[in-house]
């Protein structure tokens, strides 16, 4: 096809004769695809993180690199904290369903005895491990934690040797301090354990 | 190779365990609770069942009770999330921002009523970017004229922590929560040990360093059975539960003249409820998650799919259309993370402001009744999102 309007010379003419070629022409379409692709992915990345909607926040911090030894105490921490996590949630909701009436007290007692064991095992756990300098007030959050889910358990548990109920409203202050603490420290460590719901 | 014949037995005995597996269901089958008395078989799981005629009995009934004013607040704001793990049929935007929208109602003697109660987990939210507007609701409540002091109830569409914290800053509002949610939870605890022979993470599901998902069937936290029900938040229901603050909900629940609860049993979570209120505007139907985008009720597409059973979310859509068929449809569903919330896109949430104060987290009137003024203040901070800076608020720990 010519233009109109546009005045060629030869070596126009010969370039794009040259151009024409169906190997030339199969190069050049891959070549187009392949920049194609490039400005795409960098349009997109660019993208992300800016979205023109996002209200705009002040800088905070982007998680800090881990060093080697911090990796291993939160990956020796990870299986402890979700042993602490299953505990406490059968443990509080056992109290739930016993004050319902949709669990038995042998039952909840049961439970509390099972968590009370998870704590102490927990707690054991944690003081072999060896937390890095920058980790030590975390580490020692946890502890405090699982301190806290221990004491709290151990309340519960009277009401099976004395009868009386008001030891779980005895026991829950000490609970719901030690379930903040482990959600703040979990925060830190694992932000995606709980992901938008 | 096994020889053709040999194939043949194979498939006709496969053919007949089918036919037998199928015929002899019985040991699947559970008692129906459900209050359907209409000859069906029973269920494995209750279905939250209302018929239509019971629905519009309900839109009756509650018309017989007072008119009340509403209003929705942000409690916070994910930013930046993939569209299509939020709308898997809905891709354009990439990338949108989720309100986490809480309704507020108010009854013609001043009681207030909260339904969801936003989040509080602020280490969480903050330390890495993943959220941004996080303002307390108690500061929220006063700054828009509302007093905390007179919030007398807080229902919670379902019990995930962005939508049930801060419960414990209302210590004399009486929590709903549905039973069949606390149950779900508790079952779901022991799902690894004895189903997937430890597999399957009920609780943690993810690499504690790199955030990827581990244990097959490969299996996010949010896809699990019980994901996102922290013990803080079990801890906060049960704290209203031992205080004697607490109604464990089975079913459809009348709440107050003009405010009916109905299950969406799996709509989002097992337990979910939405909440119907009556209103000078017609029937407002409060989803939580189970309405998650507005535009999803509008045209009929999934959104926000956790522990939804998307025939349940679909049911509850349906339930909207019932309960507001007299006036205004589907445009009175409220949703609580439509992305286009706050703007005339979203109609009923279009006479919106800036929470003063609020750190860039905004609030909607939708409706007044009872002589109630407009809360909207003469000048409304309208400042859009973008151009609106947010602070990280004080929390215990810092990275």
């Amino acid at each position: 096809m010519i233009f109109k309007g546009v005045k060629r010379t030869p070596i126009v003419l010969s370039l794009m004769a040259g151009l024409l070629r169906p190997k030339a022409l199969i190069l050049g379409a891959v070549l187009a695809s392949l920049a194609g692709l490039v400005a795409f992915a960098i349009n997109r990345e660019a993208g992300i993180g800016s979205s023109p909607t996002s209200a705009q926040r002040t800088a905070e911090p982007r998680r800090p690199a881990l060093t080697a030894a911090e990796e291993q105490y939160i990956r020796e921490l990870w299986p402890i904290h979700g042993a602490v996590e299953r505990s406490t949630l059968r443990m509080s909701l056992g109290q739930i369903f016993y004050t319902t009436q949709d669990l038995s007290r042998a039952e909840l007692g049961t439970r509390v005895k099972e968590a009370l064991v998870s704590y102490q095992a927990a707690e054991t756990r944690l003081h072999a491990l060896e937390p890095p300098t920058s980790l030590r007030s975390e580490h020692l959050e946890y502890l405090s934690a699982v301190g806290l889910f221990k004491e709290s358990a151990a309340e519960v548990l009277k009401m099976f040797t004395d009868g009386r109920d008001d030891h779980m409203l005895v026991a829950y202050p000490k609970g719901q301090e030690a379930s903040n603490k482990i959600r703040e420290v979990g925060g830190k460590f694992w932000p995606h354990e709980f992901p938008p719901n | 190779m096994p020889s053709k014949p040999l194939l043949n037995h194979a498939m006709r005995i496969g053919i007949l365990a089918m036919v037998a597996s199928l015929s002899s269901g019985g040991s699947l089958l559970a008692r129906d609770d459900d209050e359907d008395d209409q000859g069906r078989p029973p269920q494995v799981l209750k279905q939250g069942f209302e018929s239509t005629d019971q629905l519009l009995g309900d839109i009756e009934r509650a018309e017989r009770g007072p008119k009340h004013s509403a209003w929705i607040v942000e409690s916070s704001r994910f930013v930046n999330v993939p569209h299509r793990s939020f709308q898997p049929d809905v891709g354009d935007p990439a990338f949108v921002d989720l309100p986490v929208n809480l309704g507020i109602i108010k009854a013609p003697n001043g009681d207030l009523t909260l339904y969801d109660s936003g989040w509080k987990q602020l280490a969480y939210i903050f330390d890495w970017n993943t959220s941004c507007c996080w303002h307390g609701i108690r500061d929220q409540m006063r700054a828009i004229g509302l007093n905390p002091d007179h919030v007398v109830r807080i229902i919670i569409g379902h019990g995930h922590w962005d939508h049930s914290g801060q419960l414990s800053e209302f210590p004399d509002a009486v929590l709903y929560v549905q039973k069949e949610e606390l149950k779900q939870i508790d079952f779901f605890l022991d799902y690894p040990v004895r189903f997937n022979g430890g597999h399957i993470r009920a609780v943690n599901t993810v690499d504690p360093i790199t955030g990827n998902q581990v244990g097959p069937p490969a299996q996010a936290c949010a896809r699990s059975p019980v994901c996102g029900y922290p013990p803080q938040t079990v801890q906060e229901i049960l704290g209203k539960v031992l205080a004697g603050k607490a109604q464990i909900v089975d079913g459809r629940h009348e709440v107050a003249p003009g405010m009916i609860i109905h299950p969406a049993f799996r709509g989002h979570t097992y337990g979910s409820q939405l909440l119907q209120v009556n209103t000078a505007r017609g029937q407002l139907v409060f989803g939580s998650d189970t309405y998650s985008s507005w535009t999803g009720i509008r045209d009929w597409f999934v959104a926000n799919i956790q522990q939804t059973d998307t025939i349940q979310q679909f049911l509850a859509y349906e339930k909207c259309y019932v309960l507001t068929s007299k006036q205004n449809s589907f445009n009175n569903c409220i949703s609580a993370h439509e992305p286009i919330s706050y703007t005339a896109g979203y109609p009923i949430t279009s006479n919106w402001w800036n929470i003063p104060g609020g750190n860039c987290s905004r609030a909607a009137e939708l409706t007044l009744a009872n002589g109630e003024r407009t809360h909207v203040p003469p000048s409304p901070d309208r400042t859009p999102p973008a151009s609106c800076h947010s602070v990280v608020p004080p929390h215990a720990i810092h990275p």
